[in-house]
């Protein structure tokens, strides 16, 4: 297995957001995570690439992807008034593809600041 | 603490006031600390308001907020010489009594205080990227938080749209939770709702929601097995550079696999008109 070193690596745990930290890592999981915080290390640390649960799960059984896309899509656009939430531990690209799903369903849009 | 060309000494040029209901370990760290009686954040903030432009305030007035006058006329006097202020506030402020209208008091405080120096207010954020769902629907609708679509442009209105009111009114019927868990944070009526109606989850792990959802689909982590953009609270964005290749897909292609799955179906705003036709 390959170790490789990520300089400059983006921690996302919480909201300062800090951008130096070097990652040394393998395909598996990540060993070292230099001018983390405490908070930053066991966030880099304690995720894996493993595959530790399944792909989706529907009504608590383990589907397949598709299955659990569709079943999500017909049961957001059956509803009347569904509401679109979260989007704090997830990336722009996906909060822009969230608004626009709520946008194309008229649903409530919010996330964590409103708490 | 970081040196600057205006803040030689760091720290020591730099003056912290923590304004808490209890001596926290935060507040060691602070230069003052002001305990405030609880539920009185509104009162304190609009006396403060009202100090600021020296209009007339009552003893009693400002005794019933558990802070003293003279603290309070000594601290104003520090944020008037002060060059740069931040006001930085939490859900303290914003989940007690008063909830958004505290927020809004605060707002409006920091607002005023630019009449005398320059002054900014920035919400404290618990998790990675909530200053950016801020921006994006921002960008996307006009609106940073509590928004309602359901008429086909976007609302907004705090304690109306906003997801635990929602919630323990039993509004929704159906949720989509994605980078979020108020499975184990929200107050327990929001989520006896959320068990209630089909509720779908995006997260990297099977989390408290999950287990109460009808669909959880597991994704990659941001930051870590997802590429992306993520953004700093002080709203300078940064690029995400994953360290791991995640057997998951990431959220964004999940998102937008399902959007394009309901995009499929035919348009609701004629099919299923949210309104009842007697009362328009």
């Amino acid at each position: 297995m390959e170790l490789k070193v990520i300089e400059n690596a983006t921690c996302t745990f919480c909201g300062c957001v800090c951008d130096d930290i070097e990652l040394h890592a393998d395909d598996m999981r990540i060993h070292q995570a230099k001018r983390a915080c405490i908070l930053g290390k066991s966030w880099f640390l304690n995720h894996t690439a493993e595959k530790k649960y399944p792909e989706a799960l529907i009504d608590g059984q383990p589907a397949s992807l598709d299955d659990a896309i569709q079943v999500a899509a017909n049961y957001l656009y059956d509803a009347d008034m569904p509401l679109v939430y979260g989007m704090s531990n997830t990336t722009c690209e996906a909060q822009k593809e969230c608004v626009a799903m709520a946008d194309l369903l008229g649903a409530l849009l919010d996330s964590h600041t409103s708490l | 603490m970081q040196k600057s060309k205006f803040l030689p000494r760091g720290r020591k040029d730099r003056t912290v006031v923590m304004v808490d209901i209890r001596e926290t370990k935060s507040a060691k760290a602070a230069d003052h600390f002001l305990q405030v009686r609880p539920g009185k954040d509104f009162e304190l903030l609009t006396i403060m308001r009202a100090m600021i432009k020296d209009q007339e305030i009552s003893e009693a007035e400002v005794a019933a907020t558990g802070v003293s006058m003279e603290v309070l006329r000594d601290l104003i006097d520090q944020m008037k010489k002060a060059k740069f202020g931040v006001m930085f506030f939490g859900m303290g402020l914003s989940m007690t009594r008063g909830k958004h209208m505290n927020a809004a008091a605060l707002l409006t405080f920091a607002a005023e205080m630019n009449a005398f120096t320059k002054f900014v207010a920035m919400p404290m954020r618990g998790h990675g990227n909530v200053t950016g769902a801020d921006v994006i629907m921002r960008w996307q609708t006009g609106y940073p938080f509590g928004i309602s679509l359901n008429r086909g442009y976007p609302r907004y209105n705090p304690g109306e749209f906003s997801t635990v009111d929602v919630l323990v009114r039993g509004d929704t019927d159906c949720a989509f939770i994605i980078g979020a868990d108020p499975g184990a944070t929200m107050p327990k009526p929001a989520i006896d709702h959320l068990a209630k109606v089909p509720t779908i989850v995006l997260d990297p792990h099977v989390t408290h929601t999950s287990r109460l959802s009808r669909v959880h689909i597991t994704t990659a982590p941001a930051g870590i097995a997802a590429p992306g953009t993520g953004y700093r609270m002080d709203e300078v964005p940064m690029p995400l550079k994953p360290a791991l290749n995640s057997p998951y897909p990431s959220d964004e292609e999940v998102v937008r696999r399902i959007k394009e799955a309901i995009a499929e179906k035919p348009d609701w705003m004629t099919n299923q008109p949210q309104m009842i036709e007697s009362q328009v």
